[in-house]
Parts: structure tokens; C-alpha cells; sequence
């Protein structure tokens, strides 16, 4: 299992945080572990706009810019669902965007990539990666890049469960994915409290941290009716005893 | 239906399902169903690797809590796992008390009732991308023309993993298999909608779900999609009924 590579992210974020007093940001991260010329993240709001959360240096900045001005771009379209790639913004065939591309290339882009930013059917945003040079990511970068936009979509949750970052490297290690049954307590959790299963799992998560629980401990309780959502006390209520916070 | 027969209906329906769009969970979730009727297995799943090359379960015979349950302590160890790694089948393990190799799986495996492993890689261009498991409630060897008609069915499954591309490099496999893998959590998401709705349980709002996309043509993971984003409600699905063609 190929889990070095996720420890190489907490390890960037973890010297990040380390050198800087405001903490580190995603796509600082997500530029030296891609090993590309920039990078930046959008995030989507609930009318579906995007709004810039960072960007790793100048030139991605203006790229965000000009995306967010133009309102099309890799961004927009890979937050909407597909990932999307263009090795060679000079030479491409596509009739899309022809104001962003001729702009990107003046800006000093020459490959651009974007990554949808998702936990199921929930969209965050998107991360967009480029390069001064054109060709395609190799193997690496490519299975990098995925896995990046994996993690910033749990750093994202977890922002917007707690609106901090630190100790996310300890949690998100050996957890890299979530189990099954955390998105089925989502669901439940959505329709218990009439929410999006987007704010369910924030508040899943937030419940979990609340009583010291392990998101998936919490998550098995929730699906096996052990610990509901009261909609109209807004309260968390606890069927059997909570000494079971244990699978 | 005999088993030759058997597998040239299931080809035909994929090929069928092949050409036009098609959703990838459900045809994973036919295929494992095709397995256990053609090689006298008892369940079947498929697992994918992760970004990380970690498996990651998308489709089986059964979406019952226990079952998948198995499949997720495969992240960590067991035959799948093994077999993902080596690249190699595994075929005919028994699982037994005394057997230490996966400590997590096989006492779990057992208590529900199962008593022999395989499993089967899915590989692709000299890549790896998952493996097909297949759990035994009896003893029994399976036959070497067993094996093989698995074996068929695990290529299928790798092959419909690519849906639509004719060239694949790394970046589109890892966009096929990223895919495949956000299919499976938005079913997830909405499975628990739809229970919590309807007071089902996993199983049936899996079976409800499907029952009312190939009622109305509709792919699974859109439809899921559908519900999650609240355009429909789960009162409104079809109701699953039990003689749905498989």
C-alpha cells in the first residue's frame, strides 16, 4: 500500500505549519507535494460559485482571477463534477474557453489541471494545479494529484466542523478514506435533522470530536439507531449507553 | 440455465450495457451477481485500489451490513488485500480458527458463516487496479474451470472499469477508478437518505434505488446523485420488488 505518500503530505504540513505563525495553507501543500509550478483552490458555494480559499504563489493567484472574472475554466468545470486536464494550452483543439487559455498562456501557464474537491455527492470546490512547461503528469504526479484533492477535501470538512486545521494530519492518518458507513450516517443524519448531508457530516464529525468519539464509532451508532439527531429539540439523543463508544 | 449459457447471457447483457452509457456500480454489482450463480460461490465483491493504493469496496452480491462489513476490514488485511498486493490469485483458502494469517478478517468471516476464500485480480496493462473476492459457506474446492470462468468475470469487471476510453494512461485510469470509487460513497449517502426516510433497511434502500433506475433508465449514481441533492424525495422511488431481473 502505497500509504508513504500520505505521510509525505502530513510531513509538508506539519514543516509548514512549523515555519509559519499563521498555520499552512492547502495549496502551499499542494504545490510541493505535486512538484508543479503552482497551485490553487476554489471553494463552492451553496449557489454554486466559486470562491478562491488560496493559492500557492503570484501566477496562480492570477490564474484564480482570472478563472473567478471569466467565470469558466478548469476550476469551474472539474468543481461541477470531472476531473480535466490540458497538457498544452498553446496547441489544444478545443473550442472551450478561449479567452481563459490565451490569458493562462500570457500569465506564464502552458499545462494547466484541475480536480474536482468531493466526498460522494458532496462538491466542495476544486484544486487546480499548473506548469510552465507543457506534457502530460506522469504516473506519480497524476495518482498524486488525486490523492491531494482527497485530503483537501477532508481538511475542508473539517474547517467547516471545527474552523481549524491543527491536529488534521493526526486524524486524517490511517484514516485516509471513510468507512462506508460514515456516508450511509450522513445520510441519516440529513434527513433526521432536514440538512444537507454536507452540513450531516460536518456536524457528524463535530459530534464526534464534541464526546472524544471516533468519527466511525459514532457513524456505526448512528446507523444502527443507537444515537439519533432530534429535530426538534435540535439535541443529539443517545438510545443506549454512550460507555459504548466502541466497535 | 447451464453455465455456458449462463455466461453468454451475462456477456450479451454486458455488451448491451456497454455500448450506451452505462453506470459502473451497476455493472459491477450484475457481475458479482453473475459470479455467484455461475461458479457456486455464496457472495461476491469487488474491491478498487484508492489514490493511495489502498482497496476500497464498490460492488457486491450483497450490500448487507455484515457483508460489506467483511469487505471493509479488507482495507487493512485479508485475501483481497493479499491478492491486490501479489498481484496473484487466491483460490480455494480455508479459512479455519488456527489460520493466523489475517487475525481481523478471518474470525469475523467465520462467525458468519463462511468457510472458504478466493480471490482474483483485476489487472490491467501490468497494473493492478483491484481484485474480484469470492466467500464459500462450505468446504470444497473450487475446479480449475472454475477459476478460469472467474477469472473471465474479472476481466469483465476490468474492462468495464474503462467504460468509454479507448486510450489509457495513468491519468485516465486514475480518473476511471476515482470515479468508480465517488460512485460508491454517493450510493452510500444516499442508501442512508433513503432508510432514514422510509425506515428500510441498507439493503433494500440499495435494491429500491436500483429497482427505480432501471425502472425509469436512469443511472444509478445519478439517481443517487438525485437524492442527495433532495430533487427527489425517497418516498418517491419505486418500490423494490423482489423479481427485478438481476
Amino acid at each position: 500500500m502505497n500509504v508513504q505518500r500520505l505521510l509525505d503530505i502530513y510531513a509538508i504540513m506539519e514543516r509548514l505549519e512549523r515555519e509559519s505563525a499563521e498555520g499552512f495553507a492547502l495549496c502551499a501543500v499542494a504545490a510541493e507535494f505535486t512538484a508543479l509550478d503552482g497551485a490553487g483552490i476554489a471553494l463552492m458555494s451553496e449557489s454554486d460559485a466559486l470562491t478562491s480559499l488560496c493559492t500557492s504563489n503570484f501566477a496562480a493567484g492570477a490564474l484564480m482571477d482570472l478563472e473567478l472574472t471569466l467565470g469558466e475554466g478548469p476550476m469551474v468545470d472539474a468543481s461541477r463534477g470531472d476531473a480535466f486536464e490540458d497538457t498544452d494550452l498553446r496547441e489544444t483543439t478545443s473550442s472551450e474557453w478561449t479567452i481563459y487559455r490565451s490569458e493562462a498562456v500570457a500569465l506564464g501557464a502552458r499545462a494547466i489541471f484541475a480536480y474536482p474537491v468531493r466526498l460522494g455527492a458532496i462538491r466542495f470546490g476544486a484544486l487546480s494545479l499548473f506548469r510552465t512547461s507543457p506534457g502530460p503528469l506522469n504516473a506519480q504526479q497524476s495518482s498524486d494529484a488525486y490523492l491531494m484533492a482527497s485530503v483537501i477535501g477532508r481538511a475542508i470538512l473539517a474547517e467547516q466542523a471545527e474552523g481549524s486545521l491543527v491536529g488534521l494530519a493526526g486524524e486524517l492518518n490511517g484514516e485516509s478514506m471513510l468507512d462506508f458507513w460514515v456516508h450511509q450516517a450522513a445520510g441519516m443524519l440529513a434527513v433526521q435533522g432536514s440538512m444537507s448531508v454536507k452540513d450531516a457530516l460536518a456536524f457528524l464529525r463535530a459530534r464526534a470530536i464534541g464526546v472524544g468519539s471516533q468519527l466511525s464509532v459514532l457513524a456505526d451508532r448512528v446507523v444502527t439507531g443507537a444515537t439519533r439527531f432530534d429535530s426538534t429539540t435540535r439535541e443529539w439523543i443517545d438510545e443506549t449507553a454512550v460507555g459504548h463508544y466502541e466497535r | 440455465m447451464n453455465r455456458e449459457s449462463l455466461l453468454i447471457a451475462t456477456l450479451v447483457e454486458l455488451a448491451d450495457n456497454l455500448v450506451d452509457d452505462y453506470d459502473v456500480i451497476d455493472v459491477l454489482t450484475v457481475l458479482t451477481h453473475r459470479c455467484v450463480d455461475a461458479v457456486d460461490v455464496d457472495a461476491a465483491g469487488v474491491m478498487l485500489a484508492s489514490p493511495i493504493g489502498e482497496l476500497q469496496f464498490v460492488a457486491s452480491s450483497s450490500e448487507s451490513m455484515t457483508i460489506l462489513e467483511l469487505f471493509q476490514i479488507q482495507t487493512n488485511e485479508g485475501p483481497c488485500v493479499d491478492c491486490f498486493h501479489d498481484g496473484l490469485a487466491i483460490t480455494n483458502h480455508a479459512l479455519s480458527e488456527s489460520d493466523g494469517r489475517w487475525p481481523l478478517f478471518t474470525p469475523r468471516a467465520l462467525a458468519l458463516g463462511f468457510r472458504a476464500v478466493h480471490s482474483l485480480p483485476m489487472r490491467l496493462r501490468g497494473r493492478t487496479i483491484g481484485a474480484l473476492n469470492l466467500f464459500r459457506t462450505h468446504q470444497g474446492t473450487l475446479s480449475e474451470d472454475d477459476v478460469i470462468v472467474a477469472q473471465g468475470l474479472a476481466d469483465v469487471a476490468t474492462i468495464a472499469i474503462l467504460q468509454h476510453r479507448s486510450s489509457l494512461d495513468a491519468s485516465a485510469l486514475n480518473f476511471q477508478l476515482n470515479n468508480a470509487l465517488n460512485s460508491r460513497v454517493i450510493i452510500e449517502q444516499a442508501k442512508g437518505m433513503i432508510c432514514q426516510s422510509t425506515s428500510c433497511d441498507m439493503d433494500e434502500a440499495f435494491n429500491r434505488l436500483r429497482a427505480h433506475a432501471r425502472n425509469h433508465n436512469e443511472g444509478l449514481t445519478t439517481l443517487a446523485t438525485r437524492v442527495v441533492a433532495t430533487s427527489i424525495a425517497p418516498n418517491d422511488l419505486d418500490i423494490w420488488v423482489k423479481t427485478i431481473p438481476e
